[in-house]
């Protein structure tokens, strides 16, 4: 049973932009268990991106049992009642397309990208994945070991691969956000089958997920098939832990020293900040584009082309559903010392706080907005990406359209605004990264 | 560098599902709610018919001046881009290998009227993208501030000024690279398979070495730019939200009067694949992974009827789904490597086949066995209908995927023109991919694959490996290559009867001073002297018999690193951070690092084999093999002439489990109170680039106070 909720969002809807951004159209409802479905129909090429984003990350899980919504990224491609152990990847690619899964703090999300006529195999393999996976003991130890893997190899032998998890710790005393996504194998290692059972139950429930399909379909014959495969999928019965944790003020500066496999220092100087979608938000986007957007910001400009202090240097928020943390992040260039680094990137920072920037540096801004903003849609799998994620953290798709308001309403001002009251000392992490001493 | 930080930024684990396991399904029903019928879904869904794919369409015209137009409509997102493409033959470099690169890369770096920084910030202030190569200029940016970028692009096409600055910082990034590349061996495979497969006469087979670099000059980089970026030797491609008529007035405006000029367009002869099968070998020491390619040119160009048969074949042997017979083999069946593959490509000039893996020291000549076996399977036996429909699949879906990017279309065009393709080349491009049999793949393998003509190069560890691969080589004889393709030819110098390792060390201790002059060497200070990146670092080191040592790293007068080992425990300090070292491979590294003359004792410490005469930076060497009690090896060379030590070879293991390879060269032996010290030493592996220290002054017998060894 289809029942429609918003029908049709026209062009008119991305009035304001200034760019002629074409607008995205799309269609959007709920079936009957509350799984939300999105449909964008863009015929120009013969392929279909199916997907479904479940609202469960590593902000979810219990303190004693980290790592579990990243490893069900893992563990639900080992099958289901109706496809076998590691068949998912070989349906895909024996019809000629490509899958994958990511996983975050705060979402985890599943695609594939298709020939258009295998429509229906891809909304096939997802509803398996969301009625009746296979989550048992067999499953379960050998994606352990393939985690496992994963960690060696993106985190503990990547060169500055523990970064993120170094800083979060500290930024974090009492938010989920404390743990890195792929949480800790001990845990993983202690849990039990019931455990996973139990995380599957309550967090893969259609009233959780989007799914989003984008590309040449035809709507009509599109919703027909969806809800032949989601409707009949039952509701969850365990109610959905969201935390609500507040995290206090850092109330004074972290400094720490971490020794790693690396041959460059570098140094991390981490903010915290209010959460995705805030006006605040915004405004220290775009005060990140000032520090590091292209090689005339000012970070790469003073410290890569005129000092030559970094050979790599930038400014990062990062885009949470909750309060999160913008990342200032710097590798020294050969014989330059970490804190002949970490001050060359304070001083830059700091005139941010006490001189406005020019109109022609603020319009440059907006222009690289723009630019960004337009450029991005340029894809299927983008468009159902995107729109999933606006459903799901804002309840608001058409931001897909509308977005690029918010950015442009902020001023020069609000961006000055918000370098004093977030880049303060007392509001940050410090980490000096250093090659583990070199054995004589 | 970038791209490390954005796949540490990327919050998401993104992970590719590529575990297989195909094996017997154990089902077991989790406890569903349930109750509605849900066998209806073990039906696989069956495809729909599929859609014909319709190739976007685009035109073209040509300038006065020659200049050749291609244009795609798309108006989906207001964008649109102009990528100028140079048509010529690479060109033959000789001793300045790399001036055509650095030519490109210079362009966008300066012009008659702005610096480098103004081009930055007018690109950057219309949120546009402008990057320049030496096979053309590429620009994109929102339709709306087309005429800005146009500026832009065309400031750089006609007055790039090649400041000498900007020239001095890519001569030095390119040096930087280059000594990174020296010591990775899928880099080093590279630059030998180049050489080996095309020769020094072909562009292709041109490596860019340290020297070649050193030797270029700015007016190399003007010379190319003149003479190259001329209108009759170019295609501009313009894609995006743009209507004919606009694409014409802009071509005309901004590059109407681009002066043409003569171009020359070299053409070489065809390499062609070696008469029998040769094994090339590029030693690196210590190495515990051998990294495999064998290859060979082909004469494939584009266009060619055989091209998509050959895509077909090759996805099968090992091409890019997972389930290619190389993966299958080398991986999934054998455990041999993370991953095996193979390529060919085509191209106009000349084109390669290339099957590689990185494999274990012990198996790479079991892993050599196995990629012949492969190809020699791909030409003797028919493929399955199952294997060719897959890779039919897996091609068309990457195709139809291509086009939704009008890039694709334009390259399309390009090609098209480029090569004198069939109209219909593309638009037919999956009904003749549909039209395939298994006949057709297999007279294409007998056409292509040459397991018996191919080149096999490894680079490994020469001691572990290189001998159990002699079978391979037609004539049995194995050629070795150096790091940037350089030929080596091995010594055949015959050892002196009787020689021993024991008397080679003690040759090289009476060389230095005498055992009894060292013995009586009881403290010894050294200061040496690196330069990083225009800084200078100081290293002091300080030796006390019978076993303690320090060693401070000072830059600027400030202390940066220091490591103190007081006989029994060690310390290791960055910045202000200490930390007691007890036990461990770094507390045993200081112990050997705290006796002054290790050789004084090798013949009741170690075990010592001579392992032959080599060549060491020109210089004949006696190449020993010393083994510790623990049974971890490392190589020294002694000059033949003065009995020298000259280079020796460790690997040490770093912190993340990985094991990395140190070349320490000594040279420049001067005497110092009576003994002789090498004046300077050259490090590499450690750094990602090969560092130098001089030695400033050296102290023997000198009054050291033990605090300087204290550890606290």
């Amino acid at each position: 049973m289809i029942r429609i909720c918003k029908i049709l969002l026209l062009a008119l809807m991305a009035g304001g932009a200034s760019a002629q951004m074409n607008a995205i159209e799309f269609e959007e409802y709920d079936l009957d268990n509350g799984l939300h479905v999105i449909l964008h129909q863009d015929n120009s090429t013969p392929i279909v991106m199916v997907s479904v984003m479940y609202h469960v990350g590593s902000k979810n899980e219990n303190p004693d049992k980290t790592g579990f919504a990243h490893f069900f990224e893992h563990l639900l491609f080992e099958g289901s009642e109706n496809i076998g152990r590691g068949e998912y990847s070989d349906y895909v690619e024996k019809a000629g397309g490509t899958l994958n899964a990511n996983t975050s703090n705060d979402r985890t999300y599943y695609f594939e990208i298709l020939p258009s006529n295998q429509l229906e195999l891809g909304l096939w393999l997802e509803s398996e994945r969301m009625l009746h996976a296979k989550v048992d003991n067999k499953g379960i130890e050998t994606q352990r070991e393939v985690v496992k893997e994963e960690r060696r190899l993106r985190v503990d032998n990547q060169p500055y691969g523990t970064i993120l998890q170094e800083t979060m710790v500290r930024a974090f005393r009492q938010h989920p956000y404390q743990w890195p996504v792929i949480g800790s194998m001990e845990h993983l290692d202690a849990a039990v089958e019931s455990d996973y059972v139990n995380f599957y139950k309550t967090f893969y429930v259609p009233e959780n997920a989007v799914v989003s399909v984008a590309g040449d379909i035809n709507k009509e014959q599109a919703k027909i098939l969806i809800d032949k495969y989601f409707s009949s999928i039952p509701r969850g019965t365990t109610p959905i832990y969201r935390p609500t944790i507040v995290e206090p003020p850092l109330g004074g500066e972290i400094r720490d020293t971490i020794y790693d496999n690396i041959q460059l220092p570098a140094v991390v100087m981490a903010y915290r900040m209010p959460a995705q979608g805030t006006e605040d938000f915004y405004a220290l986007s775009m005060l990140s584009q000032l520090l590091s957007q292209g090689q005339s910001s000012r970070l790469y400009k003073a410290m890569v082309d005129e000092q030559r202090k970094a050979l790599f240097v930038g400014n990062f928020p990062l885009p949470l559903e909750d309060p999160g943390i913008t990342i200032a992040f710097g590798i020294a260039n050969m014989g330059i010392d970490v804190k002949g680094l970490e001050d060359g990137i304070s001083m830059e920072m700091e005139k941010t706080k006490t001189e406005l920037m020019s109109d022609e540096e603020f319009q440059k801004l907006r222009n690289q907005i723009e630019n960004n903003f337009v450029s991005r849609n340029s894809r299927v799998a983008g468009i159902a990406e995107s729109l999933a994620n606006y459903h799901m953290y804002f309840g608001d798709a058409n931001l897909i359209n509308t977005e690029l308001d918010r950015y442009l309403a902020v001023t020069k001002e609000d961006i000055m605004r918000v370098a004093n009251k977030y880049f303060s000392v007392d509001n940050r992490v410090v980490l000096h990264y250093l090659p583990k001493p070199a054995q004589p | 560098m970038k791209n490390i930080f954005i796949l540490l930024l990327t919050l998401g684990m993104l992970t590719q599902c590529s575990k297989k396991n195909v094996e017997v399904i154990q089902d077991k029903a989790p406890e569903m709610m349930d109750q509605v019928d849900q066998s209806w879904r073990s039906a696989i869904p069956t495809p729909g018919p599929a859609r014909s794919i319709q190739i976007g369409d685009y035109q073209s015209f040509d300038l006065d001046n020659g200049l050749k137009v291609i244009v795609v409509e798309n108006d989906k997102i207001p964008r649109v881009s102009y990528s100028l493409r140079l048509l010529n033959n690479p060109i033959i470099e000789g001793d300045q290998a790399g001036y055509v690169s650095m030519a490109g890369q210079l362009m966008r770096t300066g012009t008659e009227s702005k610096s480098k920084a103004e081009i930055d910030a007018a690109v950057d202030f219309i949120g546009a993208n402008l990057t320049t190569s030496s096979g053309g200029v590429f620009a994109s940016g929102l339709k709306k501030h087309q005429g800005k970028l146009l500026d832009l692009m065309t400031d750089v096409l006609y007055n790039a000024s090649f400041p000498q600055e900007e020239f001095d910082k890519a001569k030095n990034q390119a040096l930087s690279g280059l000594a990174t590349t020296k010591t990775d061996p899928n880099a080093i495979a590279g630059n030998i398979a180049s050489v080996v497969r095309y020769g020094k006469d072909h562009p292709y087979g041109e490596v860019q070495t340290e020297k070649s670099t050193q030797n270029i000059t700015i007016e190399n980089c003007k010379e190319y730019y003149n003479n190259f970026f001329r209108p009759n030797n170019a295609y501009l491609v313009i894609v995006g939200d743009i209507t004919m008529a606009e694409a014409k007035k802009n071509a005309m405006d901004y590059f109407g009067k681009w002066e043409k000029g003569m171009v020359d367009n070299p053409t070489y002869a065809t390499p062609e694949a070696p008469s029998e099968r040769k094994v090339i070998f590029g030693n690196k020491d210590g190495a515990v992974q051998s990294v495999i390619n064998v290859t060979y040119p082909v004469n494939l160009k584009p266009g060619s009827a055989d091209v998509l048969p050959v895509r077909v074949m090759n996805s099968v042997l090992g091409g890019g789904v997972f389930l290619g017979r190389l993966m299958q083999n080398l991986r999934e069946d054998k455990a041999y490597t993370y991953g095996a593959r193979s390529s060919i490509g085509s191209d106009d000039l000349v084109a390669s086949f290339t099957a590689s893996a990185s494999v274990r020291n012990e198996v790479t000549d079991s892993s050599v066995t196995e990629f012949i076996y492969e190809m020699e399977r791909m030409v003797n036996e028919p493929i399955s209908q199952e294997d060719l429909q897959l890779a039919k699949n897996s091609i068309a879906g990457s195709f139809a995927r291509s086009l939704e990017s009008p890039q694709t279309i334009a390259n399309f065009a390009l090609n098209t023109y480029r090569y004198n393709l069939p109209e219909n080349y593309f638009s037919s491009y999956l009904e003749r991919l549909d039209a395939i049999t298994v006949e057709d793949v297999q007279a294409t393998a007998k056409k292509y694959i040459r397991p018996d003509n191919a080149y096999v190069v490894v680079v490994g560890s020469k001691d572990d490996v290189s001998e159990k691969l002699i079978p391979f080589d037609g004539d049995k004889t194995i050629d070795f290559y150096g790091a940037f393709g350089e030929r080596i030819e091995i010594s055949n110098d015959v050892m002196p009867d009787n020689l021993t390792a024991e008397d080679v060390i003690n040759d090289y201790i009476e060389a230095i001073g005498g055992r009894a002059t060292w013995e009586g060497v009881k403290t010894m200070k050294q200061v040496r002297e690196m330069s990083l990146m225009g800084q200078t670092a100081t290293l002091t080191m300080s030796q006390k018999a019978p076993n303690m040592f320090a060693l401070v790293v000072g830059m600027q007068g400030m202390t940066v690193q220091e490591q103190r080992f007081d006989g029994v425990k060690g310390m290791a300090g960055q910045m202000g951070n200490n930390q007691v070292i007890t036990e461990g491979p770094q507390l045993d590294a200081m112990k050997s690092q705290a006796d002054i003359f290790p050789h004084l004792n090798y013949s009741s410490t170690k075990t010592l084999e001579l392992k032959g005469i080599e060549d060491i930076n020109g210089k004949k060497a006696y190449k020993v093999m010393v083994t510790d009690a623990a049974g971890k090896t490392s190589t020294e060379y002694y000059d033949i002439q003065n009995s020298y030590l000259i280079r020796s070879v460790g690997s040490q293991d770093g912190p993340g489990g990985q094991t990395v390879t140190i070349t320490t060269d000594m040279t420049d032996y001067k005497e110092v109170s009576g003994v002789m010290l090498p004046h300077s030493l050259t490090i590499e592996g450690m750094m990602p680039q090969a560092v130098n220290m001089k030695l400033k002054s050296a102290e023997i017998n000198g009054n050291i106070d033990d605090a300087e060894f204290k550890v606290e």
